[in-house]
């Protein structure tokens, strides 16, 4: 789907959807939007590069030369923006594969699934062990036992057997590519928020809701921190929200970020996702489990 | 500056295209073929797959080799004796000079300390598998002439030309032997210690290697010290370089540093149990522990 749309798009350079102009025919059908919509886009804002804001967090990580960081703004739950932020194109700006999310949704959603469905064979159905009648003189078809798949009342001849487990792993270089390219597309559609900490005023609902809508967030925000121990009124305000959801960084997946609409990261939490996802670029490969102490690598 | 350029435009395109969810992903075409499935429609279904009659539709072939009565091909070739036993004979992964020195060079492998098989498998310079009965390293003289580190390594076999060019640059070469659980130990010691376990002595070679190990001219650490550096000298005569002495150098400490023969790693020795958790290690009291891993 995404591919047909690129490729229409690279012919359409600079068009937005809004344009009500005969020339959006090339489009596919599911993105043509009715004429009498009310717009309801969400308004651009300001590019973060061309700003005089000072930038308040460089990576820590060195940016290979021929790369250069990706800008940020830096958000803030109470007030305006603070300023900039850079962040490492090698997570934040990967070429975005849309088969690698794909995989790890897939993965997400089946390698935790047990299939508990059991039917009985011929052999569990009670009954059934006798010759209802004797095979020849009858008249009737022969039969051995009243049990068989054949019968009504008998037993599954090739149903589900079992707990079935589909559980597997997917290699620990895809799923953190997975991550990378989540945060990368996430960060070039706009939904991807960089805020400094989960400071907010009251712990009412009704103010990080209002919050949303000013800032135009969408439906769903997903905010992530890097303890689960935040502060006591966002844990309050978020307690009975579905949409708004706080998580900490070590459960940041593929699923969680698209399902929310938008997702903020607070400043540490950025910290943490770049020296972990970064890792695994130069790391070697493992001669044990990493839990288990290496010296000088990886 | 391509691949970094076409990401970049790619991510640009992104901003144009509606958001994505978890309801617009697929696999790439041509990623997912769809499996068979015997019994289904036209074309899987009727024999399924199975053919016309016969053991092969009901499914009651014989066993795999069998050729209908006939001497099968696998029985037809004799057994002879130069095969016997070859899946338990000791196998040892090649280590060429050339690699050596790459890992020297690229800081993988340190030559200040001795290069010992741990230091090896821990720059992934090779790979052993020790329930697939290798043995050990295979010091191979692929590369001699371009090979110019001075180093004290400790390998299971090598190669007299290997041998030739690593004393041509001063280093120190022994060959060792290494029972196959000393060898696991060996190559992966951090799993090891987390085992608990007291540090096992290191097994004496059996019949067949003890005449490779105590001679000199394989450097075998069984071998007298008087004949190594009879050996030494006279493999200088026979490849005409001069043997450097080791004595005057500074890191001659370093390339002095030897195992005893039932040692497995430097500076532990067998009994003792490391706690890698507390960082301690503990070392046994009781005499006839002393006296079992003291003896050789």
């Amino acid at each position: 789907m995404f591919r047909r749309s690129l490729s229409v798009c690279c012919r359409q350079i600079g068009k937005t959807f809004l344009s009500t102009l005969p020339e959006d025919v090339g489009l596919p059908s599911n993105l043509k939007l009715p004429p009498n919509l009310i717009s309801t886009a969400k308004r651009e804002r300001p590019s973060p590069v061309g700003s005089g804001l000072p930038v308040l967090r460089k990576c820590e990580i060195e940016i290979p030369p021929q790369l250069s960081a990706k800008q940020a703004w830096l958000e803030s739950l109470k007030d305006d923006t603070l300023g900039l932020v850079e962040l490492h194109p090698d997570v934040f700006a990967v070429p975005p594969r849309l088969d690698i999310l794909h995989e790890v949704i897939v993965w997400q959603r089946n390698f935790k699934r047990i299939s508990h469905a059991k039917v009985k064979t011929r052999a569990e159905v009670r009954g059934g062990g006798r010759k209802p009648w004797q095979q020849k003189g009858s008249g009737r078809a022969r039969h051995g036992s009243i049990r068989s798949p054949l019968w009504r009342g008998g037993g599954i001849a090739h149903g589900p057997r079992g707990p079935t487990s589909y559980y597997y792993m997917l290699p620990m270089k895809v799923r953190v590519l997975g991550l990378k390219v989540a945060l990368s597309t996430k960060l070039a559609q706009d939904y991807l928020h960089i805020i400094d900490s989960l400071e907010i005023p009251t712990p009412e609902p009704q103010y990080l809701l209002d919050l949303a809508k000013q800032r135009q967030w969408g439906e769903s925000v997903l905010i992530v921190d890097v303890h689960e121990d935040m502060p006591e009124n966002i844990l309050k305000a978020t307690a009975n929200l579905k949409t708004i959801n706080l998580m900490p960084v070590i459960g940041l997946n593929v699923y969680s970020m698209l399902k929310h609409e938008t997702v903020l990261l607070t400043v540490d939490a950025v910290n943490f996702l770049e020296k972990k996802l970064l890792w695994h670029d130069h790391r070697y490969s493992p001669l044990y489990p990493f839990r288990l102490p290496y010296n000088d690598f990886p | 500056m391509s691949i970094s350029k076409s990401g970049a435009k790619s991510l640009d395109l992104l901003k144009k295209l509606p958001r994505i969810s978890l309801v617009n992903l697929g696999p790439n075409p041509g990623a997912k073929k769809n499996e068979k499935r015997r019994g289904r429609g036209q074309h899987g279904g009727n024999r399924s797959g199975r053919g016309h009659k016969g053991e092969r539709q009901r499914g009651n072939r014989p066993r795999l080799g069998f050729e209908g009565g006939q001497t099968p091909f696998y029985l037809v070739i004799p057994k002879y004796g130069y095969n016997e036993g070859h899946s338990r004979r000791p196998q040892y992964q090649p280590l060429t000079l050339n690699k050596l020195q790459y890992l020297i060079d690229l800081g993988r492998v340190d030559p200040s300390q001795p290069i010992d098989l741990t230091q090896l498998v821990n720059s992934r310079g090779v790979t052993i598998q020790p329930l697939k009965r290798d043995y050990g390293v295979h010091l191979v003289a692929e590369g001699a002439e371009n090979f110019s580190a001075k180093v004290n390594i400790e390998v299971q076999m090598a190669s007299e030309l290997a041998i030739a060019a690593i004393e041509k640059n001063g280093g120190v070469i022994t060959t060792s032997f290494y029972d196959p659980r000393s060898l696991c130990i060996l190559c992966k010691p951090v799993p090891f210690f987390t085992r608990g376990q007291p540090i096992p002595k290191r097994m004496l070679p059996g019949e067949d290697l003890l005449p490779y190990y105590t001679d000199a001219k394989n450097r075998g650490y069984m071998a007298e010290l008087a004949k190594i550096q009879e050996a030494r000298m006279e493999l200088a005569r026979t490849y005409g370089y001069i043997l450097p002495d080791i004595t005057k150098e500074e890191l001659f400490e370093m390339l002095s540093m030897r195992k005893g023969p039932r040692q497995i790693f430097f500076g532990l020795s067998p009994g003792w149990v490391v706690n890698m958790a507390e960082k301690k290690i503990l070392k046994p009291t009781d005499e006839r522990l002393i006296s079992y891993y003291n003896s050789s």
